[in-house]
């Protein structure tokens, strides 16, 4: 419920190819960062969220994980895993806590170390009729080339999204790939699964993010530019969409109704919306995404890039921390990074990648493709 | 060195006429009988209306391409010398939608909304699999 629940510290570690850092090394750098931002000494959380997609190696599907991490032990933690809507979705459970009245002060946590586990976007073998040789890149570009035959649109519209998130990431001191890329070079990198192209995809990463929340009446004993949460929203539907006859493959229904939920809580619409984090696992998803979330018409979300509109400068900056697309995707630990982003956009603490007196930032997941979104809305105080 | 073997379907209780049908050169799928819906997947309900009484009714084969991709980076070493290879969706003629493979067409000539009809790739004594190729009939 809008302006129930603050976030008062938020932590984030380097994203990249962290093969020398393990996950509980990864889930403390995200939580101590995270306990000093908030000033808060972690014996004053009460419970905790996880949102992680393969927990550590020896941590089983159970929450342990971050309690071992942390040694922070006899209070309730719970594993979230909703897809790549996860961090969001540990995220929305923690306000849920609080606003329940179970908790006062609650941490989130989403991290991830898929870089040496394996298993990242392999094809689903087990389901007799699914098993096409098909892959994550392959799932949504089937989509992206449904939409590009019905609007007309070319791949030079795709690269526009790399070239602008690459930019922001390349400001970005904690993002995986660090460099611009010129709209050339995007087009004539190697094809994974046409119409996406290396660039056109996000990478696999690790990572680890944090969040602390309390109850808003509480957070101005932690800071006085605390964060209040003003809005979010879960949509589930069916796991199956291409399959199902009534599909477009123009946008996903989940975002939509993920958006809806959220902007009716916090009492806004798209148009209030200052800047937005948007999952942007592939380059033709944000385009997309930018529509579902009713920052324009259907079909408009090209133009929208083409014009500038969504860059650091523009009048709805779409990923300033660089996105999936070059900020990487730790799948769990995304969805917090996004609430890290907007946190600090909103405090004024962008650096180079700042943008303009924000006053409403959203977060946004979708998995599935399209099976799961979360939506979470932040204002500033 | 030992060869990878591509990983071929395992029918289950729902899937198991499917791939009867189709080593026997058959398109069929479960037609509702309580709505008329002809759905796919297979599944055990019906998912416009959940009733459980079906028919397995034989398909025109007839479908057009609906969307498809080029898959260029292979995600198993089984399909490594495929590459690079169409992933297709085609929406049969009675309505469901299915992922599957365009055959004898190059990949650059395959085009939303083009006609295919289905044909049956014999990998052993034991699986068929269902494939498309550009229209012939009509
Ligand atoms: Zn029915």
């Amino acid at each position: 419920m809008k302006d129930q629940v603050a976030v008062i510290g938020v932590g984030c570690t380097k994203f990249g190819d962290l093969f020398e850092t393990s996950y509980e090394e990864l889930i403390c750098e995200a939580a101590f960062e995270a306990f000093a931002d908030a000033g808060i000494d972690p014996a004053e959380i009460q419970a905790a969220y996880l949102g992680t997609y393969m927990p550590g190696p020896s941590g089983g599907k159970a929450a342990v994980s971050l309690g071992d991490a942390l040694r922070l032990y006899d209070i309730p933690i719970t594993r979230v895993e909703n897809y790549c809507a996860t961090g969001t979705d540990a995220f929305r459970n923690g306000c849920l806590a609080i606003e329940s009245g179970a908790c006062d002060v609650v941490l989130v946590l989403g991290a991830e170390k898929l870089k040496d586990r394996g298993g990242r976007g392999l094809p689903r073998f087990g389901h007799p009729l699914l098993a096409k040789g098909n892959s994550a890149p392959g799932l949504f570009a089937l989509a992206a080339n449904r939409y590009m035959h019905t609007f007309g649109m070319g791949r030079e519209m795709l690269a526009k999204v790399a070239v602008k998130n690459h930019y922001n990431g390349a400001r970005n001191p904690k993002a995986h790939l660090r460099m611009e890329v010129t709209e050339e070079k995007v087009l004539k990198a190697p094809i994974i699964a046409s119409p996406f192209g290396l660039f056109d995809c996000c990478p696999t990463t690790d990572g680890a993010a944090a969040a602390i929340l309390c109850r808003a009446d509480l957070a101005k004993r932690f800071r006085s530019d605390y964060i209040p949460v003003k809005g979010y929203g879960l949509a589930v539907t069916t796991g199956r969409p291409f399959f199902d006859p009534t599909f477009d493959y123009l946008g996903f229904r989940s975002t939509q109704m993920a958006a809806r939920q959220a902007y009716k809580m916090a009492g806004a619409t798209p148009r209030d919306i200052s800047f937005a984090e948007v999952h942007d696992c592939f380059t033709w998803t944000e385009i997309s995404n930018t529509e579902d979330l009713g920052f324009c018409e259907k079909g408009q979300g090209g133009s929208l890039v083409a014009e500038g509109r969504t860059s650091l400068s523009g009048d709805i900056p779409i990923n300033p921390s660089g996105g999936l697309k070059s900020f990487g995707h730790p799948i769990g630990a995304s969805g917090v990074r996004m609430i890290y982003e907007c946190v600090k956009q909103l405090q004024g603490q962008g650096g180079e990648r700042q943008v303009k007196n924000p006053k409403l930032g959203l977060a946004h997941n979708v998995g599935g493709p399209g099976a799961v979104s979360c939506v979470i809305i932040l204002g500033n105080n | 060195m030992f060869a990878i073997e591509k990983p071929l379907p395992r029918a289950n209780e729902d899937t198991a006429p499917y791939w009867a049908a189709a080593h026997k050169g058959e398109l069929r799928l479960q037609r509702c009988d309580d709505c008329g819906h002809v759905r796919f997947p297979p599944s055990a309900l019906c998912p416009r209306c959940l009733s459980q009484h079906h028919e397995w009714v034989k398909l025109s084969g007839r479908a057009t391409v609906f969307s498809w991709i080029v898959v260029h980076q292979s995600q198993h070493p089984a399909f490594n010398g495929d590459t690079p290879y169409n992933v297709t969706i085609v929406e049969l003629e009675e309505g469901p939608r299915m992922h599957t493979h365009i055959v004898d067409c190059p990949n650059d000539q395959i085009r939303i909304g083009m006609p295919v009809e289905v044909v049956f790739d014999r990998v052993n004594d034991e699986v068929t699999l269902p494939k498309f190729r550009p229209a012939k009939s009509k």
